[in-house]
């Protein structure tokens, strides 16, 4: 009986120390900082209100930002006004009455939100911009240098269109919403080249409003005024490709060359080989994304940090996508994100 | 009374209707576009002008057909969209284009029976059944198929043809609207069933003491409008290689409908007919064109459209003046 009792404390004391080794190693190898990282993201809310959930790009970051919001443990909401501005105005007044600890917005333009983004940040609520700013700055901006969004399109067309060899130096532009952020901030970089190539001609400025039957309209009708015309430049891939079919329809698509900008979602790569569009400056939103995933985690890790108090921009990649590297990473599908 | 004509234009001497006057406004600025514009009266410029306006065309024959039996189908852009995005996205599956494009014929036909039959046979005014059923249309279309924009296969030979071919140097889409306007003008006006469409519209508590079968008249006219603004969507896909969903939340819907009123189909029904619809898109189409080869703003567009189509109301309305027989109970 007594060793039995001699065994059966030997065994518990060695159990113990098993045990207690076992904590103090766990202590010794967890990973710097992980635990208040985790601390700092579990149960906070996060509410996205987008322009439309419907469009590729929206579609790419919140596939990453669900991600990430599974295995951080915050929550994130999408409000999805499916492009009614009035709706948009109700998600955000929502939203800021929640007090979340962040709002990410998406601006359909550049005044809409403007007092409410100041009015969250008065009430103590982050906001991350993404993509399409809005004229209040706050904490964040994760998105495209629409500047140089505009410059490198307009140049891409000035070395089409300019020069000896060129078919013509007239180039069309084909904005997509006049008031929206992307839309303001281009036409400055496309001033620029048109300032630096005097020679080019903008002969039609016209908004397609993000719709490709408006773009074939208006392409149809400016070929027919102007039959040398050389290039065109738009907004967003999935419009331009109304460009292109009007293009091809006249059978130019040798002498006109049809530029834009797109999330680099296949759909864009698919356009480019069946030759509606010859180049896409690709903005690559799963990347995109990912920087603001970064910027949800850095925002949520400082709740002390009083919201608006500290102003940061992140412009995303731009990689130029023609036939020769439409492949790989610069077509995602939405299946290769999960 | 069918046709345009009311007995007001008669003491005028002639028939100054509203159709009339949209018709003068479209050569007037025919005109001056011709005589300012460089190639606005090129052969290649007419036909763009056509070819730009063969969907809003499309959807408005549709609409007028409706507007004539005394209804209004706020459905057409919903079903248009969703009907054909139904189509590739089940095409995705893995499903023949063609017969997918069957299928979605058969639902669009079957959300045109629905539509029928709420106004027919449940009785709730045509403006509120259609604009509930375009917005629970579009919502089931948006939750199912996830993207917006939808892309057609792309090696499909009759769409291919659909948006590039040409019959006799006229762009195909060109040619559906006119296929689809002289069949909706010569049933209108030939056939019996068309007849009763006026009838109906005309007085429809009348028709139905006098035995017309009103119900299945009004019900027949919804189905019939839905497969009309499949037919447009099937044009757009042909055209631009895929269809954009968010086109229901553009103006197209109140643009097809200002060209039947501004042709000069009352809303309260039993008047005018295809030539209207015609009028009124020729208006829209050589207005559209001019102010984008004059590079107007989006703003500026905009605000001439809206005035002269005012003034073509306003002009109508001086014409021919409205008194109690001729404004009847069911405008709006």
């Amino acid at each position: 009986m007594k060793i039995f009792k001699k065994c059966l404390l030997a065994g518990m004391t060695a159990l113990a120390l098993l045990g207690a080794a076992q904590v103090a190693s766990a202590q010794e190898t967890d990973q710097v900082g992980r635990a208040p990282y985790l601390e700092s993201l579990k149960g906070k809310k996060v509410i996205f209100v987008p322009i439309s959930q419907g469009m590729d790009l929206n579609q790419a970051w919140v596939m990453v930002w669900q991600r990430h919001a599974a295995r951080y443990g915050f929550t994130l909401e999408v409000r999805d006004p499916n492009g009614d501005t009035n709706a948009g105005i109700r998600a955000m007044q929502g939203a800021i009455a929640e007090k979340p600890d962040l709002i990410i917005v998406q601006n359909p333009d550049v005044q809409t939100y403007a007092r409410l983004l100041k009015q969250a940040q008065a009430a103590g609520i982050k906001v991350l911009q993404v993509n399409m700013q809005s004229a209040t700055q706050t904490d964040s901006y994760v998105g495209n240098d629409w500047i140089e969004m505009g410059r490198l399109e307009m140049g891409e067309l000035a070395k089409h269109c300019t020069g000896p060899n060129a078919v013509s130096h007239k180039v069309v532009w084909l904005a997509g919403v006049q008031t929206g952020a992307a839309n303001i901030y281009m036409r400055t970089g496309i001033d620029e080249v048109l300032k630096a190539n005097p020679e080019l001609q903008l002969v039609s400025d016209q908004p397609a409003d993000y719709i490709s039957e408006k773009a074939r309209q208006i392409t149809e009708t400016v070929l027919q005024q102007h039959p040398d015309l050389c290039g065109i430049m738009g907004i967003w891939d999935n419009a331009e490709v109304g460009a292109g079919a009007a293009v091809a329809a006249a059978g130019k698509q040798d002498q006109v060359t049809i530029v834009t900008n797109g999330a680099g979602a296949a759909t864009g790569c698919e356009s480019i080989k069946n030759g509606l569009l010859d180049v896409i400056f690709n903005f690559n939103a799963p990347i995109q994304g990912e920087i603001a995933a970064q910027q949800i985690s850095e925002l949520l890790q400082h709740p002390d940090r009083k919201a608006g108090s500290e102003k940061t921009i992140f412009f995303g990649p731009i990689t130029r996508v023609d036939k020769t590297n439409a492949t790989g990473r610069n077509c995602w599908k939405p299946e290769d994100i999960k | 009374m069918p046709g345009s004509g009311k007995s007001d234009d008669r003491r005028l001497g002639f028939k100054a209707s509203q159709e009339v006057v949209v018709v003068a406004i479209s050569v007037m600025l025919f005109v001056v576009f011709s005589a300012t514009l460089n190639n606005f009266l090129s052969q290649g410029n007419i036909i763009a002008i056509l070819k730009n306006v063969s969907i809003l065309g499309t959807l408005a024959v549709g609409m007028g057909f409706v507007v004539v039996g005394r209804g209004i189908d706020l459905t057409m852009v919903a079903v248009m969209v969703v009907g054909v995005a139904f189509s590739i996205w089940i095409s995705t599956w893995g499903v023949d284009f063609t017969l997918a494009v069957i299928c979605g014929a058969i639902l669009v036909a079957a959300i045109g029976l629905f539509t029928g039959v709420m106004v027919a046979v449940a009785e709730v005014p045509p403006i509120f059944a259609t604009l509930a059923i375009a917005s629970s249309v579009y919502g089931s279309g948006r939750i199912v198929f996830a993207s917006d924009v939808l892309y057609a296969p792309p090696d499909i030979a009759w769409l291919k043809f659909v948006g590039n071919g040409s019959v006799l140097g006229i762009p195909m889409s060109v040619v559906i609207f006119g296929a689809v306007a002289a069949l909706m003008g010569l049933f209108l006006r030939k056939t019996r069933f068309g007849r009763l469409v006026y009838a109906t519209g005309d007085n429809p508590n009348a028709a139905r003491t006098t035995g017309l079968p009103t119900r299945p008249i009004i019900v027949t006219q919804y189905v019939i409008s839905a497969l009309i603004a499949f037919t447009a969507g099937i044009i757009m896909t042909g055209l631009v290689t895929g269809i954009d969903t968010r086109l229901y939340n553009s103006s197209l819907i109140y643009d097809v409908l200002l060209v039947v009123v501004l042709g000069g189909i009352g809303l309260s029904g039993g008047q005018g007919g295809v030539r209207n619809v015609i009028a009124g898109t020729i208006l829209v189409g050589i207005l559209t064109n001019g102010m984008t080869i004059l590079n107007f703003s989006y703003t500026s567009q905009n605000l001439i459209k809206s005035v002269i189509l005012l003034g073509a109301l306003a002009i109508d309305a001086i014409i021919n003046p409205r008194d109690e027989q001729t404004s009847q109970s069911g405008d709006i």
